[in-house]
């Protein structure tokens, strides 16, 4: 064989080896789409959480509930975002199109629900943001976009909260330049005004893909804050709480991470010297009650996994329970369906509280938040689960 | 006696151009052969073939009666059949001194004997003043002076094939170059194979010449003899000529 | 905000980050000059470096022992590179290919897809560190981790080696006049396919222990070599491909205007301030700041 033609022939294993088994399916299934980050540069980690709840959902569904619609059996068939619109949007029209699903959800990127949400809008098939909080993925009040995750006016308010219980006044934002960080940024920024608490805000950001921060960090540094709030997504992460170590912010001014990444298993093997001290958001703690289904599925999580669930796979767990159980409503498969009864439904999630999505102004249009807590970190290796809760922040209901 | 290099039947075909057309060429063991012909004779691709630059399409190549087909240039310059290039290939980003020293140290050579020469040469070319300097700072006539001294460098060189070692080269460095061949025949005894348009210089040079034209061989003898035959006048002046 | 310190301090972290940036550059300018291709998996040879140091040293050597790991992990990289060229590359040059260039990008992109998939499934998603026992050093007003400093001091160790094994060795003189011209070097008795084998392993090794000095720092894990490959190529853009010195200050140009156009005029863009550089090197001087027009006999 001719060089040439052996390289071509290696590029097409490698093309065939890369494809994901995509199982068919029977016709009498309801087959529920997962689009999550499975490859950089999303967040594979997320994907993966989310994944393993959204498979507890099924097999609660199939074997707890027997089904769904008259005893049909649910399906998921997941599609890796990557963490990119173009081929999150790829991916949903695959799953509404060619798989025919009843709703995608799982979504952890929010540039790619909000690329996503701008399809569905045409296409019709539901979308749930599992962990996404873009103002805009429901702000736009789109027919088919919902959400079950902390937005950003509430994760916001939380930081304020906060700052106000601490007595903070000056307050580095590090922000990724993603629809996520900057979202939360701006919000801040208005929040601080309207509701007049008098914050000094530096905003600084950066390019998600950049691996060395230390020039902004050294202008962080510069600006002498009481709270540096990292708002970066993955790998950002940990790169900010590590130079941040390095320049001399930590440990002395404080740090809150915007999201629950330090409650990964790797967080402390990745920061055993420097995660001491950490503040950061979580929307879970093992002493929240749960719902029936909820202590189901945490169970079944530690069995299945040998560690505790943590709030990524009890909302992809939540979310495919959400879909099931709307297409038990509406017995039907049909888009239109679904969307009514979501609508309509009051659904039972992982936490006790009931879920539903009103149409409400704004953000909170189809758009339902679980309780946002403070956790904070105060010696090595410290299970987030014993985790001191500073705040408790419950969404305003409207 | 066995030839030292010797071709048979050789070809080279490049798409519709026979280039090498049945060369049969026997060079004995200490000849100085020249090859000469109008342009585009085939000269050059002669000593492609030679040494391995180019495979040839059909035909034989031996010296001392084994084989070189198939062998990489490396793999033929290690048997000591060396060359040197119409375009100077000298390393222009290379010093003298280190021009002269890659061909010794390719080979087997002890380091110390291999800068011995080379300081040799150097004082023998008169670039000894410019050896630490970049090979492209030198004149056109002092990197072609060069190159051929590189190859005398390798201790094990049998054959030297030059191609156009005196093309545009000035009178004093032509004499040196002249003075290097000669004193590698005599001391070493050196086999070499001369493609040259430099008719005067050829006639002191050369034992024999061998006459190509249009890829054929079409004579052979000394440069006297071959200069007075028809076909060879024709070929030069142009067949209107005849 | 502005002010001298910050200047100071920016300009220094500028230097520091172009250095390791320069010693990716190298690896891949290496490559090219010798054997006239671009290697497109150079960053994942980055990857594997940084691999080989974190299972080094957390399985076997513990972090006291990194500058053990450290020429381990190049060598193990050196070695994978050597083995894989003959398989991969040197068809190129035996068969008489009529796209040399097309053929050594399929290939090498498929090199990339390949290793990456398998780092993929051998590692999973998550990012891992080899940790470091170094502490804090103060460069002037920058704080600095023992560990960055350590990469540096490093990297700039193997850039002088490296200058002085091409200066003064026989394969350096080799290397240096196959860059030139191969059938050159050839004619020379220069074993050129032996040669591109030790150049291909020497240029991912240099990948390989940029990944291992590294990886303490930007972590470790499958895509972490993206980052420096592009790096790497907007410097070789700079500096011009197959200059050493070239690689070394064009790394560190790169590196403080990035630096000081992240901190000083707006820091999402610090990636385009590299970019904008490359097009300004570009109208300047297309061949790069020390790049020659290459000629070919």
């Amino acid at each position: 064989m001719k060089p040439f033609t052996r390289a071509l022939g290696s590029i097409a294993m490698l093309a065939l080896a890369g494809l994901t088994g995509s199982a068919q399916a029977a016709d009498d299934t309801v087959k529920i789409g997962l689009e999550i980050p499975l490859s950089p540069p999303g967040d594979p980690a997320a994907g993966q959480l989310i994944r393993r709840g959204a498979e507890l959902a099924v097999e609660y569904v199939n074997t707890v509930m027997k089904g769904v619609a008259g005893g049909k059996k649910i399906e998921l068939v997941v599609q890796d975002s990557q963490g990119k619109t173009d081929v999150g949007v790829a991916a949903y029209r695959k799953l509404a199109t060619e798989d025919k699903v009843i709703g995608v959800t799982g979504f952890f990127h929010s540039s790619v629900n909000i690329a996503v949400n701008e399809v569905a809008k045409e296409i019709g098939v539901p979308t749930i943001a599992t962990q996404t909080s873009a103002a805009d993925i429901t702000a736009k009040r789109y027919e088919p976009a919902f959400r079950t995750h902390a937005i950003d006016p509430i994760r916001v308010e939380t930081f304020l909260e906060f700052t106000k219980k601490m007595g903070y006044k000056r307050i580095s934002l590090v922000a990724e330049t993603t629809d996520y960080g900057i979202g939360i940024a701006e919000e801040m920024e208005k929040q601080n005004k309207e509701a007049k608490a008098g914050l000094e805000l530096q905003k600084i950001t950066f390019d998600h893909a950049a691996t060395d921060l230390t020039a902004q960090l050294l202008q962080v540094k510069a600006f002498k804050p009481d709270l540096v709030i990292n708002i970066g997504v993955g790998a950002p992460v940990d790169l900010i709480i590590d130079q941040a170590t390095t320049v001399g912010l930590l440990p002395t001014t404080p740090m809150l991470v915007s999201y629950d990444a330090p409650e990964r298993p790797q967080f402390w093997k990745l920061h055993e010297k420097n995660g001491v001290g950490i503040y950061f958001i979580a929307y879970y703690s093992p002493k929240q009650k749960l719902s029936d289904i909820g202590e189901w599925m945490a169970k079944a999580y530690k069995e299945k996994y040998g560690e505790n669930a943590i709030y990524s796979s009890l909302n992809g767990f939540g979310d495919v329970m959400i879909l099931a159980q709307a297409a038990d409503m509406a017995k039907s498969t049909d888009p239109k369906a679904i969307i009514k009864a979501l609508e309509s439904g009051t659904f039972k999630t992982w936490a006790a509280a009931p879920v539903t999505f009103p149409d409400a102004p704004g953000v909170y249009y189809h758009n339902w938040s679980p309780p946002i807590l403070i956790l904070h970190y105060t010696k090595p290796n410290e299970d987030w689960q014993t985790a001191e809760i500073i705040v408790e922040h419950v969404g305003v209901k409207h | 006696m066995v030839a030292l290099l010797e071709t048979t039947d050789l070809s080279k075909r490049f798409g519709g151009l026979l280039a090498n057309d049945a060369v049969n060429l026997s060079v004995a063991e200490g000849e100085i052969r020249g090859l000469i012909g109008p342009n585009g004779a085939g000269k050059t691709t002669l000593a492609n073939l030679i040494t391995g630059i180019y495979p040839p399409s059909s035909g034989e190549i031996r010296m001392r009666g084994q084989s070189l087909l198939g062998l990489a240039p490396h793999e033929i310059a290690a048997q000591g059949l060396l060359r040197t290039f119409q375009v100077c290939r000298i390393f222009g980003n290379l010093s003298v001194r280190e021009n002269l020293l890659l061909p010794y140290l390719t080979g087997t050579g002890d380091i110390a004997e291999g800068k011995r020469l080379a300081e040799e040469f150097l004082a023998l070319t008169t670039l000894d003043r410019l050896a630490d300097e970049p090979a492209k700072r030198l004149s056109g006539g002092q990197r072609a002076l060069l190159q051929v001294a590189a190859g005398f460098m390798v201790p094990e060189l049998r054959c030297y094939v030059l191609d156009e070692p005196f093309a545009g080269i000035n009178p004093v460095i032509k004499d040196a170059i002249v003075e290097l061949i000669l004193t590698a025949n005599k001391s070493r005894g050196v086999t070499f194979v001369i493609v040259s348009h430099e008719m005067a210089v050829m006639r002191k040079l050369c034992h024999k010449v061998t006459v190509l034209i249009e890829g054929r061989v079409v004579t052979e003898g000394t440069l006297d003899e071959v200069a007075a035959k028809r076909e060879v006048v024709a070929a030069y002046l142009g067949k209107a000529w005849t | 905000m502005f002010s001298t310190e910050l200047l100071v301090q920016t300009l220094i972290a500028g230097v520091m980050i172009g250095v390791l940036y320069a010693l990716m550059a190298l690896g891949i300018t290496f490559i090219y000059s010798i054997v006239k291709m671009i290697n497109w998996a150079m960053g994942e040879f980055y990857m594997i470096g940084s691999f080989a140091q974190y299972l080094l040293v957390v399985f076997l050597l513990g972090p006291d022992f990194w500058w053990v790991a450290v020429p381990i992990a190049a060598l193990s990289v050196f070695l994978i590179g050597a083995l894989l060229e003959p398989i991969l590359i040197k068809p190129m040059f035996r068969q008489a290919l009529e796209r040399k260039d097309e053929y050594a990008t399929v290939v090498t992109i498929a090199l990339l897809l390949l290793l990456r998939n398998l780092a993929t499934g051998i590692a999973g998603p998550n990012q891992f560190t080899p940790g470091s026992n170094l502490g804090v050093v103060m460069l002037g007003p920058l704080p600095v981790t023992g560990a960055r400093f350590a990469a540096f001091l490093c990297t700039l160790a193997a850039l002088t080696l490296f200058y002085i094994l091409l200066k003064k060795t026989w394969w350096g003189l080799a290397l240096r006049a196959a860059a030139q011209s191969r059938i050159g070097a050839q004619t020379s008795g220069v074993d050129i396919l032996r040669l591109d084998q030790i150049a291909f392993g020497v240029g991912v090794g240099l990948a390989g222990l940029a990944g291992a000095l590294l990886a303490p720092e930007f972590q470790v894990y499958p895509t972490n070599g993206v980052v420096t490959t592009v790096k790497g190529f907007e410097i070789i853009v700079i500096g011009g491909l197959g200059s050493i010195p070239g690689a070394l200050i064009a790394g560190v140009m790169l590196g403080v205007v990035e630096s000081l156009g992240a901190a000083f005029i707006a820091s999402p863009y610090q990636n385009v301030y590299g970019f904008l550089l490359v097009l300004v090197v570009l109208l300047i001087k297309p061949t790069g700041l020390f790049g020659e027009r290459v000629r070919q006999a």
